[in-house]
């Protein structure tokens, strides 16, 4: 192919975008694959429930940003691109971060019984006279 | 734009010309844009605005996820078990590798590579059905085993492959032969291989213990020390004991006289005795004729009495003659032999667990049955791959006609849009499995 020539530099940007080189394709894959193999024996080490769960979720942050960056070309894309992908990501965590903090709020509630009414503070307050 | 402006196909004036092909460039190259680049350009933003939708529409999803897993850990702990690690990590790699030819697919199109391209677009399509036939076995499996959503939970074995009792009696293969009555939320009648819930569990009568029978004792006369009526031995003339022969009722009867002679005064439903005020009180512990009996362990030999309690008659009274050791118990190793001591009736279901390591606390976890709402795990775990199944599926359908298009050779280096956006949802769906895999599978 004549295009394969100019096509072995990181950056090289061929007609209407950027044309990803083998090796960065094939390197991408290759570690994608190995971190899996990776997450899954980290597993059976036991380090405790939260940092085997932050094991896990840092390799696959690491995942998803090789993905992101290389397969879908964000690192050579318009930064626009990055602008719309990651405001979504900052969205969805906004999303899971107002339910977290929202979560506890009612684990205390208690049903108003008008039969049982809380003591003091909280009871209805004496009538006077 | 930061790009400068390219003229791929070189007919910067093409489009100035009112047809639809534009001059040399790429028929596909619609007239109400500049050019190639200008074209490639919205649709590229476009399917970056789609996938940014997407990412909010399975958060959704991962917010039920965590909000779940954060209030019921022990449930994520235990239902994880019934997932097969080794299949979801054969789907990873599976998607991975469908991801890099997706990839390789659209550096092919850019550089006009048509075998190339038809070549990584078959392989992609070849990985995405991969992908859904494990699914499918996946799927299939947990099916046969009520390994389901909401209500339909009812698996035939514990996470950690004991035979559990449920509520629908038709596991494949020997398993708990355990007939409900839906209705009224009791077992029937049925055999159980294995002990599954602790009788003495939470709301189960405490005092009320399973005694094992040997199934193969029947009916027959014996010698036994005669006694008189204050229970003292009666002594002969020479000293000794005397005997007498009498009637040693079978199996079934000396059951029934043990549970008469255990729960003499309880109440059977609807004759609730009368309380102190003539108001009829409900029994605060749960008959034992009716709970108790029901979870029992079989042993090889020994024939189990268990009492599925019909609510009104005391009758339904069954022997478990053929209990056999439950084989998957045989193959677990030193740990379950040893497991199997611990729960033996009589002591606690589980003894010496600060001596466990974390790894064998788990696993004798998943010897014991689901905790409450462990249905919820399901619920997440299917809507979350079952959306992510249906991405696949139509990733299926999208390559299929790029394959065909490919076929075609309607795709020029000035005219790839088409791969590049469908490689880019394909990534986004990879994305989300990296993320599904070890939130699904891998909860420690």
């Amino acid at each position: 192919m004549s295009a394969a020539a100019d096509s072995h530099h990181d950056d090289d940007h061929h007609g209407l975008s950027h044309v990803a080189t083998i090796k960065v394709l094939v390197a991408t894959g290759g570690t994608l694959l190995v971190l899996t193999l990776v997450t899954v024996l980290a597993t059976k080490i036991d380090f405790g429930a939260n940092i085997n769960l932050a094991i896990a979720m840092a390799i696959a942050v690491l995942k998803a940003t090789l993905v992101v960056l290389f397969f879908m070309h964000l690192k050579y894309d318009r930064l626009f691109h990055t602008v719309v992908f990651v405001g979504a990501i900052l969205a969805a965590s906004l999303f899971v971060g107002f339910t977290l903090m929202d979560s506890n709020q009612y684990q205390q509630t208690n049903i108003w019984n008008p039969d049982a009414p809380p003591a003091a503070p909280y009871g209805p307050r004496p009538t006077s006279g | 734009m930061t790009d400068q402006p390219h003229e791929p196909h070189g007919d910067a004036h093409g489009h100035a010309v009112d047809d639809h092909g534009h001059g040399h460039g790429s028929p596909f190259i619609q007239h109400h844009y500049d050019d190639a680049q200008h074209q490639f350009d919205s649709g590229k933003l476009g399917i970056w605005l789609f996938l940014a939708q997407e990412v909010l529409f399975f958060s959704a999803l991962f917010v039920a996820y965590i909000l779940y897993r954060y209030h019921h850990p022990e449930i994520y702990s235990y239902a994880h078990q019934y997932l097969d690690v080794k299949y979801g990590a054969i789907n990873t790699a599976v998607l991975i590798f469908s991801s890099l030819t997706a990839a390789w697919a659209v550096r092919c199109a850019q550089l006009g590579q048509k075998r190339g391209l038809i070549l990584c677009i078959a392989v992609t399509i070849a990985c995405a059905c991969t992908f859904l036939g494990i699914k499918y076995i996946e799927y299939s499996h947990k099916v046969h085993e009520h390994i389901l959503f909401g209500r339909y939970f009812d698996p035939c074995v514990s996470s950690g492959g004991r035979e559990l009792l449920t509520r629908n009696n038709n596991c494949p293969g020997v398993k708990s032969t355990v007939v409900w009555d839906l209705g009224a939320g009791t077992a029937t009648a049925g055999c159980f291989t294995d002990i599954d819930q602790d009788p003495r569990k939470d709301d189960v009568q405490a005092d009320c213990t399973v005694k094992e029978y040997d199934v193969t004792e029947t009916a027959k006369r014996v010698q036994q020390p005669k006694k008189d009526a204050g229970g003292n031995p009666v002594m002969g003339a020479d000293g000794k004991p005397v005997t007498e022969e009498v009637e040693k009722p079978d199996v079934v009867e000396t059951f029934k006289r043990d549970i008469a002679e255990k729960c003499p005064e309880e109440a059977l439903p609807g004759q609730e005795p009368a309380g102190e005020h003539g108001v009829a009180h409900k029994a605060e512990k749960f008959p034992c004729w009716r709970t108790a009996y029901q979870p029992a362990v079989c042993k090889k030999a020994v024939g189990i009495l268990v009492e599925y309690g019909d609510q009104v008659e005391r009758e339904h009274t069954r022997i478990k003659a053929e209990c056999k050791a439950s084989p998957k118990a045989a193959d677990a190793g030193d740990l379950l032999a040893d497991r199997e001591q611990r729960l033996q009736l009589g002591k606690p279901l589980i003894q010496p667990r600060h001596q466990l390591t974390v790894h064998e606390q788990h696993e004798l976890e998943a010897m014991g049955p689901p905790p409450e709402h462990t249905n919820m795990f399901f619920t997440i775990y299917f809507a979350m791959t079952g959306l992510h199944g249906i991405h696949v599926l139509f990733g299926v359908g999208v390559f299929t006609w790029l394959l065909i298009r490919a076929v075609k050779g309607q795709f020029t280096p000035d005219y790839f849009g088409p791969i590049d956006y469908a490689a880019l949802y394909w990534h986004i769906v990879d994305l989300i499995w990296i993320f599904l895999f070890p939130l699904l599978y891998l909860i420690h």
